[in-house]
């Protein structure tokens, strides 16, 4: 009980002794663990969602639609007797009624295809409820793109060729393509609504979903003996379409795919992001730590307790990390994964799962573990006055650099010796930078796409590809704000790091400007190589996420903007902690060794 | 002495840390004149004030109070990239400590302040080869600091202060870590650059090192409390002194 006191207080006080140092540890970890779990929320949007929405909604094999010219209303649902009766069809659903309606709301004025339904579920087709109820006299269900496309919500009025009707619910169906990649959009409603929007230059029309033996015939099915003795109504002046769950899942998933390999290739780079910022946080807070280990052994703790301290201290920040990164994550997950909305999936789905949460729990847990466990393995091998004396990492000789440095200007001079001491920790932010240059670059590459888009066709921003921009954007927004925090946390892990050195450099001359431009300058290296890299690696990820760098590539100006403003952000981000730390006095380091 | 002809001149200085019942008072009213070529040696007990002195007199800290001048230039107004600029120049420090850059050869710590004051490479290779020669480290040029043995670093750490052929060296214990071989070579250098009429202000301990000196100050809670002129303008030798062969 005694020893548990000791470590619970021991590790209370050394976070709040240190609590500047404590609160940038939270802050990286709380970073990274939100990253992780919007990351993970991220693929779990992306898990087979056409094949999950088909199985909920007990989706139709094939779709057939009649449209009668206004001449000929009577008799025409006749016209799907050779599908009905064909060998092979397992199961009818329909035919239903669907009227082509226009639909005012919010000032905005569409076409919409309503489609009649009995108020009891459907054996074929019942399209699933991600929000609201089914449908009942003067309430309609609206497809989820659709509404989304609206801006429509449950309880919302419409108007349907002038009559008021109010949203009682929002639906997904594999029925056909979700909006925009099928128009016009869809709403459900009861059948005598929809009869009742008929009017005489748009007469009633009728879609009926088949059930097959053998779902996998359905192509087949498409162009078999019955669906040409249906395609032979057209004769009649009659429109006639059809088409298989195969062709639906092919145009949807066009839509999809491309969506799945922005977010997973996304999440994959937030996830070497997170392990970029954890090696960083991790480093600088084992080289801090050894010197405690070498104080506890002082004052008589064993091995064991020196061990426990230390994990009881890493332990609590990066449990209550974790609990804020969840939560965060949790908030901030919905809204990504909500652009996606025109994305199938089984909506009723939590974005966090309880597996997930673990999972960030975790890897929080492993992360204190690992800031734990090297400290204390080389407090307990090297002994008390060295661990108290000696830096944890006693910094790397690289003769050329040195011999290179001495040939430049003091603040390169500095910088380039500063890089030279811990030439890993700069590996790390260039990394991380290079993730954040890499997604503005394949950004840019995907927005200067979507203006020569624009020139040349009318597709609108509701498109998938502005949807998948602005998507893009969005998570190089997070990315960018990620990789700004690794930054100032690498420059204040750089200035502790290098108080001795800077203090001396000031003692024999170096101005504090100097000091300054040195640390900076330190940042901008690895600023610079990772703007180089972004660049290529940019244009490389929209290639593989899809894209024709030939035909997309944004202007060269664009692309070598990127390296002057990658060394501005750098610059401004890392000015602040620079100066504190050369603003330091440097009789206090100097005495204090 | 008059403060104008002085290479380092200090009048009233003052140094409070904290404030309230927190107050210390850790320098109270020193003045002293430095002129060239002359020894100083600064002892007193432990927390008297002799090191924060020794950064007040060499521009690391910022005296609460008083006038500083050396080189003619008036140090307590002046801005901290002047300070540096000053410091590159016409100071030379020597720690207790050492403080030499670890990941740096011999060579490349004595050729340090040249390159900050923007020396060419050359010539501060040039510069800290014979220093290293003059204090007796020609064969050690390459040798990182953990290479080297308590009193060769300390060595390294003078041949550094002079790299610039700075007005004033100030030496805050220089054999406060060196055992009684590596003292004596130590003590050996300062002698020597005493003798070739370097201006020293040496805090110490060691009242070896203290009586090479030209003047000798003693320190207590902050204030002079005694000074002594030992030879009358010029140190006696070391030998003479200690009994060591020159």
């Amino acid at each position: 009980m005694g020893r548990l006191l000791i470590t619970w207080r021991l590790a209370i006080r050394d976070i709040e002794r240190r609590r500047v140092q404590s609160a940038l540890l939270l802050v990286m970890i709380v970073t990274t663990t939100t990253t992780l779990t919007i990351g993970l929320a991220l693929h779990k949007v992306t898990d087979s969602p056409f094949a999950r929405t088909r199985a909920a909604t007990r989706g139709p094999d094939i779709v057939a639609q009649i449209i009668p010219p206004p001449s000929t209303q009577h008799g025409a649902t006749r016209g799907f007797a050779p599908l009905i009766h064909a060998p092979g069809v397992a199961a009818v659903g329909g035919p239903y009624p669907i009227a082509f309606a226009r639909l005012t709301t919010n000032g905005i004025n569409v076409e919409a295809q309503a489609e009649g339904r009995d108020p009891g579920p459907a054996a074929i087709d019942q399209p699933a409820l991600t929000a609201g109820r089914w449908i009942s006299p003067g309430g309609v269900v609206i497809e989820r793109g659709f509404a989304d496309a609206l801006g429509l919500h449950v309880g919302d009025a419409v108007h349907l060729n002038g009559r008021a009707l109010r949203v009682v619910g929002i639906a997904v169906s594999t029925a056909q393509c979700f909006y925009p990649v099928s128009t016009p959009g869809v709403i459900w409603l009861t059948r005598r609504d929809a009869e009742s929007l008929a009017t005489r230059t748009q007469p009633i029309g009728y879609v009926l979903n088949l059930k097959l033996a053998d779902p996998n015939s359905a192509s087949a099915f498409e162009n078999g003996n019955a669906a040409t003795a249906f395609g032979n109504v057209t004769t009649n002046e009659t429109e006639t379409f059809l088409s298989s769950w195969q062709d639906t899942e092919q145009s949807d998933f066009k839509v999809v795919s491309v969506d799945q390999k922005v977010l997973l290739i996304v999440s994959t780079l937030l996830a070497l992001l997170a392990i970029a910022s954890i090696a960083v946080v991790v480093g600088s807070r084992m080289a801090e730590q050894t010197r405690r280990v070498g104080l506890l052994k002082a004052v008589g703790g064993t091995p064991l307790l020196v061990a426990a301290v230390l994990l009881a201290e890493n332990l609590l920040l990066a449990l209550a990390a974790a609990a804020v990164g969840v939560t965060l994550g949790q908030l901030v997950a919905p809204a990504l994964t909500n652009l996606g909305n025109g994305l199938l999936g089984s909506p009723p789905t939590p974005p966090i799962t309880a597996s997930s949460a673990a999972t960030v729990i975790v890897v929080a847990i492993l992360v204190a573990a690992c800031a734990t466990i090297v400290p204390a393995i080389r407090g307990a091998r090297t002994s008390t006055i060295r661990a108290l004396n000696d830096p944890a990492h006693p910094p790397r000789r690289r003769p050329w650099l040195i011999a290179l440095s001495a040939r430049l200007p003091v603040p390169m001079l500095l910088a380039v010796r500063l890089v030279a001491r811990r030439i890993r920790r700069s590996l790390l932010t260039a990394a991380s930078i290079t993730i954040a240059v890499t997604m503005v670059v394949a950004a840019l590459t995907l927005e200067h796409n979507d203006q020569v888009r624009r020139q040349v066709s009318v597709i609108g921003t509701t498109t998938v590809a502005g949807r998948v921009t602005h998507l893009v954007f969005l998570l190089s927004a997070i990315l960018i704000v990620l990789a700004a925090l690794n930054a100032i946390f690498t420059t204040w892990a750089t200035v502790i790091d290098a108080q001795r050195p800077t203090a001396l450099a000031k003692a024999l001359g170096a101005t504090p400007g100097q000091i300054t431009a040195g640390l900076a300058t330190s940042q901008l290296a690895p600023g610079l190589l990772a703007a180089c890299l972004g660049i290529p690696l940019g244009l490389a990820l929209y290639q593989v996420a899809g894209g024709h760098v030939s035909e997309a590539s944004p202007p060269v100006l664009w692309l070598l903007a990127v390296i002057p403003g990658t060394l501005i952000a750098v610059a401004v981000l890392t000015a602040i902690p620079a100066r504190i730390g050369a603003g330091r006095s440097a009789a206090d380091v100097l005495r204090s060794e | 002495m008059d403060g104008n002809d002085s290479v380092l001149s200090a009048r009233g200085l003052r140094k409070d840390y904290g404030s309230g019942s927190g107050l210390v008072h850790a320098v109270r009213d020193v003045s002293l004149d430095l002129s060239e070529g002359e020894a100083v040696a600064i002892v007193g007990p432990s927390g008297c004030g002799k090191s924060t002195l020794l950064y007040l007199l060499g521009g690391l800290e910022r005296p609460t109070a008083g006038t500083l001048q050396l080189a003619g230039r008036r140090l307590e107004q002046m801005p901290e990239a002047g300070l540096a600029r000053l410091r590159r120049h016409a100071l030379g420090f020597v720690f207790q400590a050492f403080h030499l850059v670890d990941e740096l050869t011999a060579l490349e710590n004595v050729e340090l302040p040249a390159l900050l004051a923007g020396a060419s490479p050359r010539k501060a290779r040039e510069r800290a080869t014979a220093l290293l020669e003059q204090v007796g480290l020609e064969d050690r040029l390459q040798h990182l600091p953990s290479a080297l043995s308590g009193g060769e670093r300390q060595r390294v750490a003078i041949a550094r202060a002079l790299a610039n052929g700075p007005e004033v060296v100030l030496a805050d214990e220089p054999t406060g870590n060196l055992d009684s071989a590596a003292t004596t070579e130590v003590l050996r250098l300062f002698d020597r650059l005493h003798n070739d009429g370097q201006t020293l202000v040496v805090v110490t301990h060691d009242e070896r090192i203290a009586a090479t000196a030209d003047r000798l100050i003693t320190m207590r809670d902050g204030a002079f409390v005694d000074e002594t002129k030992l030879t009358g303008g010029r140190a006696r030798s070391l030998t003479e002194i200690t009994g060591l062969d020159a």
